[in-house]
C-alpha cells in the first residue's frame, strides 16, 4: 500500500467539530486512556485542556491545515527518564485501513527527535487485543519488546501491554 | 496507597528464622549506611552519585530515607544494615522494588532473601497492588539473577531507556505478579 500523504499541525478551537467526530466516537476512544467526548462543549474542553497544553500533540489532516481527522502525541518523560517519551495516536474510524496512522507516526517520530534533542527512545503501549495498533507501529519500525503483564489500569479495568520502541539508530520499514 | 508514616513498620523475618532481617533505617545506621553508600562499584547503576560525607549521609538518610514511604534495612544477626530494600509507588495498582547491598555481602543471596520476603509481603500489605516490578541495567547481571531466583518474570529489555550518569542505558523490565509462585 502507498503511503498516503498527511499533514501534522497543531490543534485549536477550531477544530471542535472535527474532533467531536472521532473524539466523541467510542470505537476510535476504546483503547485509548480517555473517554469519548459527549458533546461539542466537551471537545473544546478537550482542545483546550488538553490538546493544546501537551508539550506535542499535533492534529492529522490529509491537507494542509485540512480538518482534524485524528492525533498524534509524543510526551516526553523528565529527570532520569528524559532521554524517552510516550508516543499515542487515534484516527477517526471512517479513515481506517489506509495506512494514515502509520505515516503519521512516521512523521511524528522523525519530528520528536528533532524537536526534543535529548529524545533517544520513543515507546507506546499497545493492549494485546488491539491489534490493528500493533501493526501501525511495526509497519512504522517500531520493535516489540515484550509483554509487561497487569501493566495498565484503562477504564476500570487492568490490562496487558506490549511495550514498543523506536530508538534513534532505528530506521523505519 | 502509602504507609501511614505513624503506623508501627513491622520488623520481617524469614520464617523458619534465616540469616536476615528487615526493620527500619533509622539515623544510628549512618557508619554502616556509609560502607555501601561510598562505594562507587555499588553505585555503578544506581541514579545516585557516591557519598563523600558523613554529613552528607547524615543529611540523605533524614531528608530521603527516614522519609521513604517503604523502605527497610537489610540486617543481618547482629542487628546492623548491610544494604536496604525499598518500594516505590509506580501508580495505583504497579509498586517498583528497589534495593542495595555493601559490596563485601554480593554473592552469598542475601539480597535473594530480602526480595524473596519483600516479595511475600508486599501483596498482603498493599491488596489494591496488581504488579510488582524491578527495573535493572542490562550489564547488572548479579542483580538479574537475584530477581530470577525468586520467581521474577524478565518481560524484555527496554532500550535507551534510563539516563544514568549522562549515558543511556538499556533496562531490563521484570515483574511479579500476585498470581506468580515465589521460587
Amino acid at each position: 500500500m502507498e503511503s498516503p500523504i498527511i499533514f501534522l499541525r497543531p490543534f485549536n478551537l477550531s477544530d471542535a467539530e472535527d474532533v467531536f467526530k472521532w473524539a466523541g466516537d467510542d470505537d476510535v476512544t476504546r483503547y485509548l486512556r480517555w473517554d469519548s467526548v459527549k458533546t461539542l462543549e466537551e471537545a473544546k474542553q478537550h482542545i483546550l485542556n488538553k490538546a493544546i497544553p501537551h508539550p506535542w500533540r499535533r492534529s492529522i489532516s490529509l491537507l494542509q491545515d485540512g480538518c482534524s481527522l485524528g492525533y498524534v502525541s509524543v510526551k516526553p518523560d523528565s529527570g532520569d527518564g528524559r532521554c524517552r517519551a510516550d508516543l499515542a495516536y487515534a484516527v477517526a474510524k471512517e479513515f481506517w485501513g489506509r495506512g494514515i496512522a502509520t505515516a503519521a507516526v512516521r512523521m511524528a517520530v522523525e519530528q520528536a527527535f528533532e524537536d526534543f534533542p535529548e529524545l533517544v527512545r520513543l515507546q507506546a503501549v499497545v493492549e494485546v487485543e488491539n491489534k490493528a495498533s500493533q501493526r501501525v507501529l511495526e509497519k512504522a519500525g517500531f520493535r516489540k519488546e515484550g509483554l509487561l503483564e497487569k501493566y495498565g489500569f484503562s477504564k476500570g479495568v487492568i490490562r496487558d501491554m506490549f511495550l514498543y520502541s523506536f530508538v534513534k539508530d532505528d530506521c523505519f520499514v | 496507597m502509602e504507609m501511614d508514616s505513624q503506623e508501627t513498620q513491622p520488623i520481617i523475618s524469614s520464617s523458619p528464622p534465616g540469616r536476615i532481617s528487615l526493620r527500619p533505617m533509622t539515623l544510628s545506621d549512618v557508619d554502616d549506611y556509609m560502607v555501601w553508600a561510598t562505594d562507587p562499584k555499588v553505585a555503578r547503576f544506581c541514579t545516585w552519585e557516591p557519598c563523600t560525607s558523613r554529613d552528607e549521609a547524615i543529611k540523605y538518610i533524614t531528608d530521603r530515607v527516614l522519609t521513604h514511604p517503604w523502605l527497610r534495612a537489610i540486617c543481618l544477626e547482629d542487628d546492623r544494615p548491610i544494604g536496604y530494600i525499598l518500594i516505590m509507588a509506580v501508580d495505583n495498582i504497579r509498586k517498583e522494588i528497589g534495593y542495595v547491598l555493601a559490596r563485601k555481602y554480593w554473592g552469598k543471596g542475601f539480597a535473594t532473601e530480602a526480595v524473596r520476603l519483600v516479595t511475600a509481603e508486599v501483596f498482603k500489605e498493599f491488596p489494591e497492588i496488581e504488579r510488582l516490578e524491578a527495573l535493572v541495567d542490562v550489564d547488572n547481571v548479579g542483580s538479574q539473577r537475584v530477581l530470577e531466583k525468586v520467581g521474577f518474570t524478565k518481560e524484555g529489555v527496554m532500550r535507551k531507556f534510563l539516563c544514568i550518569k549522562g549515558s543511556v542505558r538499556d533496562t531490563v523490565m521484570f515483574s511479579f505478579l500476585p498470581t506468580d509462585t515465589l521460587k
